[in-house]
């Protein structure tokens, strides 16, 4: 299972300049805090893709966002088939992290890659009352 | 009040509102789905309201309703069963653009948000497009 890469890694470093170059994941995220109108960093989520025949969740990665909001590796190539995906943002921890409330516990959003050679972006600008996603690549 | 008024006034009322034709009171939360592709409401769009169990984190189906010519479901919750917990509001909106003969990137949108103030009015929206949606906490 490929992790997404911790926050406290050192990406200079050759061995992780070359695993990021070789492994781009074909879908990325983005998440904004646009109260505060920063990345927001430290984020906990997770991937999943649903099983037709059984309609369960099964779930790919979990990671955390990096300082920049942005959480690499998500999926490699060979992983990501056509399908039905779930994208979980952690929001209610992070919000509770700073100290603050906020009206969703998590925020889910789900999607459906037809065409797993393109790329896809799946951000999520989002404050405390109110967030935001679309299909990016 | 002349019975002629009363009967004008009962029109008013009645006319876009046939699910609440028997709720007197408001529901305290409402939503609104908005075609932001099209500039125009997202009329005839099922939805459903449920309620988190908070011991068994099982979901409960509290309403299932339709949009209006507006993109609006009156009646979604009586102010009885508005009780602070855990709610979702699913969003049937693939099958919404399959029905106008179009493709889109979500199958459906679940929007899960936490009511602490019952007494407080809630308006959930969703503007939302092929690629993209959006949601606020209104009121």
């Amino acid at each position: 299972m490929t992790e997404c890469v911790p926050s406290n890694t050192d990406l200079s470093t050759p061995v992780h300049q070359t695993m990021a170059a070789a492994e781009s994941s074909p879908l990325t995220t983005h998440v904004l805090n646009t109260g505060d109108g920063v990345p927001a960093a430290r984020m906990a989520l997770s991937l999943h893709r649903l099983d037709t025949n059984t309609m369960i969740w099964n779930m790919l990665n979990v990671g955390t966002t990096d300082q920049d909001g942005r959480c690499p590796g998500l999926i490699s190539r060979d992983a990501f088939t056509s399908g039905t995906y779930k994208l979980r943002f952690e929001t209610g921890q992070y919000w509770k992290s700073l100290g603050q409330t906020s009206f969703y516990p998590y925020a889910e959003v789900v999607f459906t890659i037809s065409d797993p050679q393109q790329r896809f972006h799946i951000p999520l600008i989002m404050s405390r009352f109110s967030y935001s996603t679309y299909r990016g690549s | 009040m002349s019975a002629q008024r009363l009967q004008q006034l009962k029109g008013h009322l009645l006319h876009d509102n046939k699910m609440s034709a028997m709720a007197g009171p408001v529901s305290p939360l409402s939503t609104h789905v908005l075609n932001t592709a099209m500039g125009v409401p997202g009329s005839n769009m099922s939805l459903s309201l449920h309620r988190q169990d908070p011991s068994t984190e099982a979901w409960s189906l509290i309403t299932t309703g339709t949009t209006n010519e507006d993109g609006r479901c009156p009646g979604l919750i009586s102010k009885q069963m508005f009780v602070p917990g855990v709610y979702k509001m699913r969003f049937e909106t693939g099958q919404y653009w399959e029905t106008i003969g179009e493709s889109s990137f979500y199958p459906y949108v679940e929007i899960v948000f936490i009511i602490k103030d019952p007494g407080q009015r809630y308006h959930v929206p969703l503007l939302l497009s092929r690629f993209s949606y959006s949601t606020y906490r209104g009121s």
